[in-house]
């Protein structure tokens, strides 16, 4: 990469407000260090209620991304942290398998036409299907994002090939 | 029944339990890295309680951030507590939450919803 690359890459990323981009492989170790520094920057003595819904919003989001990557024992993503006019974007993006997409995207339209009580309602069902749920999670990370964020979570879904989509989720707060 | 005690990390919780007077205790904050080991010492002990004759049991929960994989088994244990229940224990729960944390009382409420028939009372702390 150029340094003029670089450059132009810092410039945008003022323009954009970000104040925290990462994008590589990622562990737990390195959510929570990301996470307790983020913690810091919102400012919990301000708004500690407001610094509760970033700091969960983003280990939700990144939770996500380390345990549904393609290669989970290699995760690997990119989380974008941005704040303009006092409204803070938490962006997480990593790449999934097509296959599992197709579910994904159908609890992301579920989601973004439900207003706060039918999300609370879907959140109590996912309470009671989270005992049978497999893997690590309780199915509710989406669920606990969208509780948290005021405003509906966007989404993309961009082809990689005929296996692999990259995934990208964006919650305001 | 045996006694339970593990001290409280940044990541998890302290958990008490006191087999003679049948109390329970889950204070702090809730997102290990292994969900399923730091629960996998909690769960049996409420098991056995459930399988024993105690008659009753008292749960004090005070959580202050809990990540979504560790609602889990906060679920699984108020399942079996509700078991206890269904069995004629007598079980009663004090869920506290800070008084700004809306998101922590709404979850309590939340728990009263899913387990109508546990004692689950809802306290404000400062």
């Amino acid at each position: 990469m150029q340094i003029e690359s670089a450059i132009a890459m810092r410039a945008e990323m003022r323009s954009q407000g970000v104040i925290m981009a990462y994008n590589g492989e990622i562990s737990d170790e390195l959510m929570i260090t990301l996470a307790e520094i983020l913690k810091r920057r919102v400012g919990s003595e301000v708004d500690p209620k407001r610094s509760r819904s970033v700091f969960a919003v983003f280990m939700e989001g990144v939770q996500n991304l380390i345990w549904h990557s393609v290669a989970p024992e290699r995760a690997a993503g990119m989380v974008i942290i941005s704040e303009l006019e006092a409204e803070l974007t938490v962006m997480c993006a990593n790449r999934i398998k097509k296959a599992d997409s197709v579910q994904l995207r159908e609890t992301l339209v579920q989601l973004a036409g439900a207003d706060k009580d039918r999300i609370r309602q879907l959140y109590r069902e996912g309470m009671s299907k989270s005992i049978d749920h497999e893997g690590p999670g309780a199915g509710l990370g989406l669920l606990e994002i969208a509780r948290r964020s005021p405003y509906p979570i966007n989404y993309a879904f961009v082809d990689v090939n005929d296996d692999e989509v990259d995934y990208f989720i964006a919650a305001r707060i | 029944m045996k006694d339970l005690f593990i001290d409280a990390t940044e990541r998890t919780p302290a958990v008490r339990f006191r087999a003679e007077s049948c109390e329970l205790s889950l204070e702090g904050e809730s997102y290990p890295e292994d969900v399923a080991a730091f629960y996998g010492d909690v769960i049996p002990v409420l098991e056995s309680w459930s399988e024993s004759d105690a008659v009753r049991i008292h749960v004090l929960v005070r959580l202050i951030y809990i990540n979504s994989s560790s609602m889990k088994a906060l679920y699984r244990i108020f399942d079996i507590l509700d078991n206890g229940r269904e069995l004629g224990k007598t079980v009663s729960i004090r869920w506290c939450y800070l008084v700004d944390d809306d998101v922590m009382q709404e979850l309590g409420e939340d728990f009263k919803d899913r387990f109508p028939d546990l004692d689950l009372f809802l306290e404000v702390v400062e």
